[in-house]
């Protein structure tokens, strides 16, 4: 092969097929890459059906606003003509109500089945979140605006209720002649809303659709959150405090006995969350082993004395039955519990690190003359940072979304969102404002996130 | 090693068609756990022989039960619900509406939606039980005068010691009302309105300090058991169990208690549909109802199942009386309120968050 056949005449290189090389490594690039990507296929599909696609529909549930508006829309576009929202509205509006009532009691899905009622039935528990009182005020007016049959569920007519039905409606509910009821209309006539992320956050909309606050008593949202970030910070610290010392033990004491210290890190980490638990509760209660020690062994002494200084004086140095602790079913427990329960996701990170510390560093630093306080803060510590980080940020994110631990052991003023999602999820049903919630939770963590890697940079994050 | 791991995969194959196949037959029921569970296994279950039931335990709400119905993905077939919950479910149509017709009549031929204590509220729901609310404490709690009304229960210098509640709103305002000298059959209309609610509040206030929140149905025993709490709140089949079963020296104080319903509905698409409905049929015929009061002691739903119990006492199965231990009976209901669930799906989501922010204070 002469160098003239291996150029072309820009006097590019060229393969033996003579296409030239640059163009021909292009192409083994490209099929590398697309062979790669339809290797990474299989899991990219996976995460988009388990987890991008789910998470996506329960987070559009926090916006989404359409069935109300399906069931409503006469009663909506009314809403917008109605003028001054202070006295109650006109002839019309009624009339919007028991029209939008009657079609959608008729609506059929596909295959001819009745889904009128069912979006009625959805329509009231979704208007109670604004307004209390909405959902049996809705139903009794669904029931006197149509008529069934018992025996066919077919609708008879003609309806009992003709125009003008203003005067019908109020004597049939008084409520609908209080102007609140209409004014709430305000906050759902849009068919996407951020509503329930106002709720989320202790605001609302006015019937101008204006954002104001909740009633004070009705505010519960705002501590809520506030809590939940003190509890996870607070947890992060303490676990951070109790995990260092143990860290460097694991990782600088000969093999034979961290070894064995390793299985008691491990042992509780592997043991069941609900056993460990209700071990804490076992130990923390008012009557439980803590308190009773305290009460059963600490020296009693009461009585006047003598001191100097101060004279005769009565003092009551005894812990008796008043004086047990509260630790358990309060915020006290929750930390306490969730500090244990999480303190492994604190050790492990900061101990792998530390195992890839050269011991010979320290022995060096003090060499050279450093104080073994010094050497440990300039030359250690240092190093140890990608673990702590590590540690941090995990026990921080598992900690912010807790729930199972504040729900047994939180009491009254030791919850956190977490159990309100919950709360939200199972008992009221109020979807939107769960997702509304979760979405706010997935944000914080991705802000943490994010703010981790401006700050100290997430390649420098070391799990082990 | 490879022979092990092939014959695990074909012992699990295996293992997992057969339960599958049992899922095809077996009707699932979903219900509470504890003593609950196992009074309808007995009752319901063990005496029925037209096929298999399979109890299973949740822990409240509609969350699961319009998660499975709305992803089209119905694994459950009976579920014992709450009042609020038999109507929100029916309204949204995650529950089946049931011709009433296949039930069976009262002994004397009533038709069973008139054989209950209160007007059936929809067609969806089957007769299931009374349960209530109620305060208790040990026998040997208080020397002297004992505590025998709901404001006695309210009143912590009368009675010192902690009280245990739950950690919501139901049943807590109610009785707070009634504590604060409103008459029973206005309860509801007085929590209508603001102040009314305010009003309610305020005496939840007198015992804020001295309050111990509970959430799960066995947690209010412990509290009692361990001293934490003098007086508490608690499920009247939990307190009934441990004295019944057990022998615990409690006391209950029936006034003031909240009564609840409690329904069994069939969840729209249940995979065993026709076979959960006949054993519909069976758990709630009058028998079956009365033969549940022999292993707990919640009131049956269906009138017809009292005379029943009455003619068969001692009915229940350690051999002792069981109608003095029903929350339903006259002497009972003097001071029972019977809680209005069209009330709480109304008002419910507004008064937890207040009852939630009262708690969080």
């Amino acid at each position: 092969m002469s160098d003239t056949r291996t150029l072309d005449a820009k006097g590019q290189l060229l393969t033996n097929d003579g296409v030239p090389l640059k163009e021909s490594l292009r192409k083994s690039l490209r099929r590398t890459k697309i062979r790669s990507f339809l290797l990474l296929l299989a899991p990219l599909l996976f995460l988009l059906i388990m987890f991008v696609g789910p998470i996506g529909s329960l987070l559009s549930r926090s916006v989404d606003d359409m069935e109300i508006n399906r069931v409503l829309p006469e009663t909506f576009a009314q809403y917008e003509l109605w003028e001054d929202k202070s006295i109650l509205p006109s002839e019309e509006m009624f009339a919007a109500v028991v029209n939008d009532i009657r079609a959608t009691h008729k609506l059929e899905d596909s295959e001819g089945n009745n889904i009128g009622k069912n979006l009625l039935g959805k329509a009231g528990t979704r208007m109670t979140y604004e307004y209390s009182g909405w959902r049996s005020l809705l139903l009794k007016t669904v029931k006197s605006a149509t008529k069934v049959n018992k025996r066919s569920k077919e609708e008879v007519k003609p309806y009992t209720w003709e125009a003008p039905y203003k005067e019908k409606m109020i004597k049939r509910d008084k409520r609908w002649g209080k102007v609140e009821f209409w004014q709430s209309l305000g906050a759902m006539k849009d068919p996407y809303t951020i509503g329930y992320y106002l709720n989320a956050v202790d605001l609302r909309f006015d019937a101008n659709k204006n954002v104001i606050q909740k009633p004070e008593h009705l505010k519960i949202y705002k501590t809520i959150w506030m809590r939940t970030l003190q509890v996870s910070l607070m947890v992060t610290i303490f676990c951070l405090i109790l995990a260092y010392p143990v860290s460097y033990l694991l990782a600088t004491l000969p093999m034979r006995t961290s070894n064995l210290l390793m299985i008691c890190v491990l042992m509780p980490f592997w043991t069941s969350l609900l056993v460990r638990i209700v071990a804490w509760m076992i130990m923390l209660q008012q009557n439980g082993v803590v308190n009773d020690t305290l009460v059963g062994i600490l020296p009693c002494f009461e009585g006047m004395v003598n001191l100097p200084f101060f004279g005769e004086k009565n003092i009551d140095l005894c812990f008796s039955d008043e004086d047990r602790i509260p630790m358990m079913y309060n915020f006290t427990g929750t930390i306490i519990v969730m500090t244990q329960v999480l303190l492994p996701f604190m050790i492990l990170p900061i101990y792998s690190v530390m195992r890839g510390i050269p011991p010979s560093y320290m022995k060096a630093a003090q060499n050279l003359g450093a104080t073994p306080t010094r050497a440990f803060v300039r030359v250690y510590m240092p190093q140890s940072i990608p673990g702590i980080g590590a540690g941090c940020i995990l026990v921080f994110i598992v900690a912010i979304g807790y729930y199972i631990t504040p729900e047994l052991v939180g009491g009254k003023d030791g919850l956190m969102i977490g159990n309100f999602v919950a709360r939200e999820m199972q008992k009221t049903l109020n979807w939107g404002l769960a997702a509304a919630m979760g979405a706010i939770l997935l944000a914080a963590v991705l802000i943490l996130y994010w703010a981790y890697d401006r700050l100290i940079g997430i390649d420098n994050l070391k799990m082990g | 090693m490879k022979n092990v791991i092939t014959k695990t995969l074909v012992a699990s194959a295996i293992s997992t068609a057969m339960l599958a196949g049992a899922a095809q037959a077996a009707v699932t029921m979903v219900s509470w756990g504890g003593g609950y569970s196992a009074s309808q296994q007995k009752a319901y279950i063990d005496t029925y022989s037209s096929g298999e039931v399979n109890l299973i335990s949740y822990n409240g709400g509609l969350g699961e039960v319009r998660a499975q119905v709305e992803s089209g993905n119905v694994v459950w077939d009976i579920v014992d619900v709450l009042p609020s919950q038999a109507r929100t479910g029916c309204d949204e149509g995650l529950f089946e509406e049931l011709d009433r017709s296949i039930f069976l009549p009262a002994p004397d031929g009533t038709p069973m939606d008139e054989d209950t204590m209160v007007d059936v509220p929809n067609d969806c729901v089957v007769p299931q039980i009374w349960w209530s609310y109620v305060p208790f404490h040990k026998a040997d709690t208080f020397s002297g005068e004992q505590p025998s009304t709901i404001q006695d229960f309210f009143d912590v210098e009368k009675f010192p010691g902690k009280r245990g509640i739950h950690t919501w709103a139901n049943a807590i305002v109610e009785m707070a009302l009634y504590a604060d000298g409103v008459a029973i059959p206005d309860i509801y209309d007085v929590l209508s309105t603001q102040e009314g609610q305010d009003r309610a509040f305020a005496k939840l206030d007198t015992i804020k300090d001295h309050v111990v929140f509970w959430s799960s149905g066995a947690k209010p025993l412990d509290l009692i058991n361990s001293g934490e709490v003098s007086m508490s709140l608690a499920y009247n089949g939990r307190i009934g169990g441990a004295v019944l079963n057990d022998g615990a020296d409690y006391v209950t104080v029936w006034d003031g208690q909240v009564l609840e319903e409690e329904w069994l509905v069939l969840m729209n698409g249940a995979p065993n549909r026709a076979a959960a409905l006949h054993f519909l049929v069976h758990a709630s015929s009058s028998q079956a109802q009365a033969d549940q009061a022999k292993w707990i002691n919640y009131g049956p739903m269906r009138l017809a199942a009292l005379p029943i119990m009455e003619a068969g006492e001692p009915w229940f199965n350690t051999g002792v009386n069981i109608l003095e231990h029903m929350p339903n009976t006259e002497e009972h209901m003097k001071g029972g309120i019977l809680a209005d669930p069209d009330w709480w799906a109304d008002n419910g989501q507004a008064v937890n968050d207040r009852y939630a922010a009262w708690m969080a204070q």
